[in-house]
């Protein structure tokens, strides 16, 4: 009975053949370190956001009462606190994920040819969240939702010409005021989140087509079995489904610890302004990004012009896009690369943690220096990388992992 | 990796070196230490008492509810009811907005009151814990009180009269070199200097310090969980969950091992 409904379904939609693919027979490197984990845990938080977000969509007021409604989903909803603990946590940890997850593309060179789309898709999948985040982060209208806002969309308003409009278009208004509040939830509910899963499944296609890199930065389709597989390969299913789940286990204890005991992050995650109301006629007297952004808001003021300021900080983001292009070196992976790339990649590093503690401080004469050399440090990353990456030597890798 | 890893946190530790930012509790520099006890109910009985009859005159905290205060702080509904609800149409799911009519409270202050249910999330509940007791005599102001760690607070020191009086004084400090340790002249007795802004008891109140500082306490305290009503429920919760996905890593774990025999 069941199978003949399964095969009636299977002669219509490709389900056996989609699941063998990308999942029971899908091969991925039988040899990777944990750096390549956290695109499976960026799935994860992704559904725990999505499934959260839906859940505090329900009683929230999409008009200058949020502030109110989110108390009301704190105190009178049951359990409402554990979900909206659970999508503040979730967005610090998306990018906290998806930063590692990044990383490892820098350290093990996994833009580099055949996978310059997979790279690209993910960093637009990058953009759209740091959008995604910023529009949910003005939705709860406290202070520093307010002021936050303000100042973002502030930015807008120094590009020539357009800008004045352009702000008062973004804004619906001349202030963030209710009529902001529900045109950001509706891109932050519908439109981005519909873009993020369309661009999350091409990130996925493009990289089952190319098939995943490995931290040797080799190809491994170069030793194939008789079926056509490649010998250092391993299925899907179960055995990299299992090695997920150990990562999830660990994550879900981080996750809790934070959800649980520490939601705020120490002001890092919910920042404590953020317990105030919106107050159009009272600055905090410091207003920070969630550490997130800090390290493009330190460039941001770094820069004492605005419009400057505002192009710098979108180089920074955009750069990142022409990374597969930038490296001209012979090998993929860190392991193999020469000194400089070493060199060049833990400075790169400590320039942008540096970044991005300076972000989260009141702005002083020092500081602002040692933004200012970070941020060229954090360019010079990348406009140095196809010099020191074609000057320098590298060392060979194994033929096999 | 290691060597990196210990350059990154010497860089980010040399860096929180750089300039300070302003004191925490203004003039009174560092906040007292402040840790709540929110399972202890009779301190947040004690803590709803001193509100409702020294605070809620003038300040709401609108996003609670009278019945949920009865529940969480096990006091019967009735004894709640004829003791700290002084509005005889008050009904248990009604919010605590206060008493005060806005217009006739900006007469009195010059601003409203603030809404206190967000207060000790907001600046956190030391900082609460400490301006409550730092209120001294300021013949300059309104009030005639001012606050160390809110200057130019326009609240009059509600709880003047159980704390006594306090001002401002002066005291013998130690001189301190610049490597942080004392400075001694040659017979190694301590230097000392005369630095002034300290707060000073002149007269003590209904209460001794201690008591008036467990009194400070208990409000606090019941602010705290007022600031999130489930925070027991939250911090209970979470050691089960912590412990499933502890056992789930381990047994996902041994499964993993299992199957890498496959491979390796």
């Amino acid at each position: 009975m069941f199978k003949n409904i399964f095969n009636w379904l299977n002669d219509r939609l490709p389900i056996v053949n989609t699941f063998e693919r990308h999942l029971s027979k899908h091969p991925v490197p039988k040899k990777v370190n944990f750096w390549y984990l956290f695109g499976a845990l960026a799935m994860v938080v992704l559904v725990v956001q999505i499934l959260s977000g839906i859940w505090l969509m329900m009683p929230y007021e999409k008009t200058e009462n949020a502030f109110d409604s989110i108390e009301f989903i704190m105190r009178d909803i049951e359990y409402g606190w554990l979900i909206r603990y659970m999508h503040t946590t979730g967005a610090s940890l998306f990018f906290a994920v998806v930063y590692l997850h990044m990383f490892r593309g820098l350290l093990y060179g996994s833009y580099k040819k055949p996978r310059e789309l997979v790279w690209i898709f993910g960093m637009t999948i990058y953009l759209l969240m740091m959008a995604e985040g910023f529009l949910g982060y003005v939705l709860p209208y406290g202070q520093m939702s307010y002021w936050g806002g303000q100042v973002i969309v502030q930015l807008f308003g120094a590009i020539p010409y357009i800008g004045e409009s352009l702000e008062l278009w973004i804004r619906g208004d001349y202030y963030i005021s209710g009529a902001t509040i529900s045109r950001f939830f509706a891109l932050h509910v519908v439109a981005l989140p519909l873009m993020l899963i369309a661009l999350v499944f091409m990130h996925l296609v493009a990289l089952h087509e190319v098939g995943a890199g490995n931290p040797e930065g080799i190809d491994i389709e170069k030793y194939l079995d008789e079926d056509g597989v490649p010998l250092d390969s391993v299925p899907f299913f179960p055995y990299k489904v299992l090695n997920a789940l150990v990562a999830i286990g660990i994550f879900g204890i981080v996750f809790s610890v934070i959800m649980f005991f520490a939601p705020e992050g120490g002001g890092y995650f919910i920042e404590l302004a953020n317990f105030e109301k919106a107050n159009p006629l009272s600055t905090p007297e410091h207003i920070a990004p969630v550490w997130y952004y800090a390290p493009y808001y330190s460039m941001l003021r770094a820069i004492p012009d605005k419009l400057g300021g505002f192009m710098v900080m979108a180089a920074a983001v955009a750069i990142l896009f022409i990374v597969p292009w930038l490296d001209k070196s012979k090998v993929n992976s860190i392991r193999y690369k020469g000194i400089y790339s070493k060199i060049a990649i833990s400075l790169f590093t400590i320039s942008f943690l540096t970044l991005g503690y300076l972000g989260t401080v009141p702005v002083t004469e020092i500081r602002k220096l040692v933004s200012i050399i970070c941020t060229v440090l954090y360019f010079s990353f990348f406009i140095l990388m196809p010099f020191y990456t074609a000057l320098e030597k590298t060392t060979k890798p194994p033929e096999r992992l | 990796m290691t060597r990196f890893a210990i350059l990154v946190f010497s860089l980010i530790i040399s860096l929180n070196c750089l300039p300070a930012d302003t004191a925490p509790c203004g003039d009174y520099g560092e906040c007292d230490d402040f840790r709540p006890s929110l399972n202890d109910n009779a301190s947040l009985q004690k803590g709803l008492n001193t509100f409702i009859n020294y605070c809620y005159g003038c300040h709401s905290i609108k996003y609670s509810r009278w019945g949920r205060i009865s529940k969480d702080l096990e006091i019967p509904e009735d004894i709640l009811f004829q003791n700290l609800v002084f509005n005889p149409n008050t009904k248990p799911g009604d919010l605590m907005k206060g008493s005060v009519i806005e217009v006739n409270a900006i007469e009195w202050f010059g601003v409203s009151p603030p809404d206190l249910s967000l207060v000790t999330r907001a600046h956190g509940s030391d900082w609460v814990y400490t301006y409550l007791r730092t209120f001294y005599e300021d013949s300059s102001k309104p009030y005639g009180v001012n606050n160390m760690v809110y200057p130019g607070a326009a609240m009059p020191n509600i709880l003047g009269d159980l704390q006594g009086r306090q001002v401002l004084g002066c005291r013998n400090v130690p001189i301190l070199a610049s490597n942080g340790g004392i400075k001694r002249d040659d017979e190694g007795n301590d230097l000392t200097e005369e630095k002034c802004g300290y707060l000073k008891l002149i007269s003590e109140g209904k209460l001794s310090k201690t008591e008036f500082d467990a009194l400070v306490f208990d409000l606090t305290n019941f602010l705290t969980y007022i600031g999130e009503p489930s925070r027991r429920d939250r911090e209970r919760m979470g050691w089960y969950v912590i412990f499933f996905f502890i056992i789930f890593t381990a047994v996902s774990y041994l499964l993993f091992r299992e199957y890498q025999k496959d491979y390796h």
